[in-house]
């Protein structure tokens, strides 16, 4: 597993409890979440992305992830520091899983806590956006009758 | 000077390499440096590209020093 911490807090916060990580094994999401729960928050929004089985008529089998590893924690860490400017949330956690993921098993896991609950619902809608944008990890898809490195941003 | 390239993804598979070293000449600037990464794998053309020197996007005029990082990619696709 690759981490690193996130040195800088922005915020008055001094115990930031933000994380960006990638790891091959399997995700906890509702351990992620619980890992930032500020004494100042009253909410938690968390993502939970999966492996989609069907796009359109497309049947996908499973996918591949791979990443630019110290890249992509550096730039999950400069979407967080971003996110904390724009948006009134006291902690972020980015959780990306990289190699085989099967149907419906968890891709990526994003948890924003906030005082409350609007701004960490905006916070993790700009977050998943801009980090399928910027942060260098691709999936290829491997749907039956073939395979493909997804290279499109749609 | 010596740089390395790390290809990801498509471009690995396109260029059947993960990571080389080039030679490049002193004062290259990066839209040069990833020029002569294209031409020598002209099957790149074939796809968007994206740059990086030192894991960070390369904008095209910085000036690549020895020892560098370069890293060329698909847009990317997580989530």
């Amino acid at each position: 597993m690759h981490e690193t911490k996130n040195q800088r807090p922005k915020t008055e916060d001094r115990q930031s409890k933000d994380f960006f990580e990638l790891t091959f094994e399997p995700l906890d999401v509702g351990a992620i979440a619980r890992r930032i729960v500020p004494e100042t928050c009253g909410a938690t929004v968390t993502l939970d992305g999966y492996v989609r089985q069907f796009t359109k008529d497309r049947e996908t089998l499973y996918l591949e992830y791979e990443g630019y590893e110290p890249m992509a924690v550096r730039e999950m860490e400069k979407l967080v520091a971003q996110a904390r400017e724009q948006f009134e949330i006291a902690a972020v956690g980015i959780v990306h899983r990289l190699g085989k993921l099967e149907i419906g098993e968890t891709s990526v896991v994003i948890s924003v806590a906030a005082p409350h609950r609007r701004a960490a619902f905006e916070a993790c809608e700009w977050l998943i956006k801009e980090l399928k944008r910027v942060v260098p990890i691709w999936k290829k898809e491997i749907y039956r009758g073939g395979e493909v490195w997804i290279e499109d941003t749609s | 000077m010596k740089v390395q390239v790390l290809f990801f993804g498509a471009t690995a598979d396109a260029t059947g390499e993960r990571e080389i070293e080039i030679d490049l000449s002193d004062e290259t600037r990066t839209v040069n440096a990833f020029q002569n990464i294209v031409a020598r794998f002209p099957q790149l053309e074939n796809h968007s590209l994206l740059f990086a020197v030192n894991q960070e996007y390369a904008s095209g005029d910085e000036v690549i020093r020895d020892g560098d990082e370069l890293a060329v990619f698909t847009h990317v696709s997580g989530g």
